[in-house]
């Protein structure tokens, strides 16, 4: 299988079959991850697509890391930043939302990691349920980086660069991420009986 | 513990991609593509022209004074008035025509010629082209200034 900046090799060399592949590799983790942001499928449909053209734009211009995931985390900017003008442009969400998290509470920020969940939580029926239930309640900061991390398996430091944050903001959002989810999932039950 | 939150995250919705998805992003590309390569031609036709414009006119100004001031108009006067004279001194006529000529003018203004009909053709050839993405343009500029 080609690699990603090899795939950019050749289409910017001139085969056309590159990009497509490209395209069909990125398609369903970037639809999936716009949709995070904008939670309606056909306004992630249009984001998609204006990602992808953007990518594509600015092909010659990307700059090859020494890293394998390069151009994972390039487009994942991309989209990531899309996905934000177009919520700013609809001013759906706060700006606060994008800030830093400077100013929030320091004891969370020293909170070490949270236990392993509960077997019975992972058994539950309607876990699926719950989970996009809990996802939804979560901020979108948090509930990127949980996504990233866990769905698309990116290590902190690739979330840090596609977020635009430092790494230990990352760390501590990953930590309280999971507090507040795990507090959501053992909650559920009342709400969401099986 | 990662383990564990890995796979309650495979529980995770995962919207399907919709199917015409992929033919309309390869679709919005081709367009982008094309639009690309149209404000390409379109700047080339404007440059073109503008060159074109100025050019043209100042060489073939700069062509006529140079004639009139190298003594070409005396030499062929001569030739046409006693043309036994012309053919009898020929070779030298013939030199002294060709050592007066203002060849780097000649060049200059055969050049901007041939980018005038050069532009006259680009316009010809793709003018729904251009004059839509012209206005095109035109009017996103001005929906700017609104």
């Amino acid at each position: 299988m080609y690699s990603d900046e090899q795939l950019v090799v050749d289409y910017l060399k001139g085969d056309e079959k590159s990009l497509e592949i490209l395209i069909h590799r990125y398609l369903k983790p970037i639809y999936n991850f716009v949709y995070r942001y904008v939670g309606d499928k056909e306004q992630a449909d249009d984001i998609t697509q204006i990602v992808f053209v953007k990518a594509w734009k600015n092909l010659k211009k990307f700059h090859f890391r020494s890293n394998g995931s390069a151009f994972k985390i390039w487009i994942f900017q991309i989209a990531k930043n899309t996905a934000l003008d177009f919520l700013r442009k609809k001013k759906t969400i706060p700006f606060s939302e994008f800030e830093n998290t400077q100013g929030e509470n320091i004891i969370m920020e020293t909170l070490r990691d949270p236990l392993p969940l509960a077997p019975e939580i992972l058994e539950k029926a309607d876990i699926a349920k719950s989970l996009n239930g809990a996802m939804e309640k979560l901020s979108l900061t948090y509930r990127m980086v949980l996504f990233l991390h866990y769905n698309d398996h990116f290590t902190f430091r690739e979330i840090a660069e596609i977020l635009g944050e430092p790494l230990n903001t990352i760390k501590s959002q990953h930590r309280r991420a999971l507090l507040m989810l795990k507090k959501l999932l053992t909650d559920a039950p009342n709400k969401c009986p099986s | 513990m990662r383990k564990d939150y890995e796979k309650l995250f495979t529980h995770l919705e995962q919207i399907d991609v919709p199917n015409s998805l992929f033919d309309c992003i390869i679709k919005a590309i081709k367009q982008e593509q094309e639009l690309q390569h149209t404000k390409k031609l379109l700047f080339a036709f404007l440059f073109l022209l503008a060159f074109s414009l100025l050019a043209t006119p100042l060489s073939g100004i700069m062509v006529v004074s140079q004639i009139k001031n190298s003594g070409i108009l005396y030499f062929l006067f001569a030739a046409f008035r006693d043309f036994g004279a012309f053919l009898a001194f020929g070779q030298d006529f013939i030199l002294a025509i060709l050592e007066a000529l203002p060849l780097g003018e000649i060049i200059f203004f055969s050049f901007s010629l041939g980018i005038c009909f050069f532009t006259a053709h680009l316009f010809l050839h793709k003018k729904r082209l251009l004059l839509q993405c012209l206005f095109h343009n035109v009017k996103l500029h001005n929906l700017k200034f609104i």
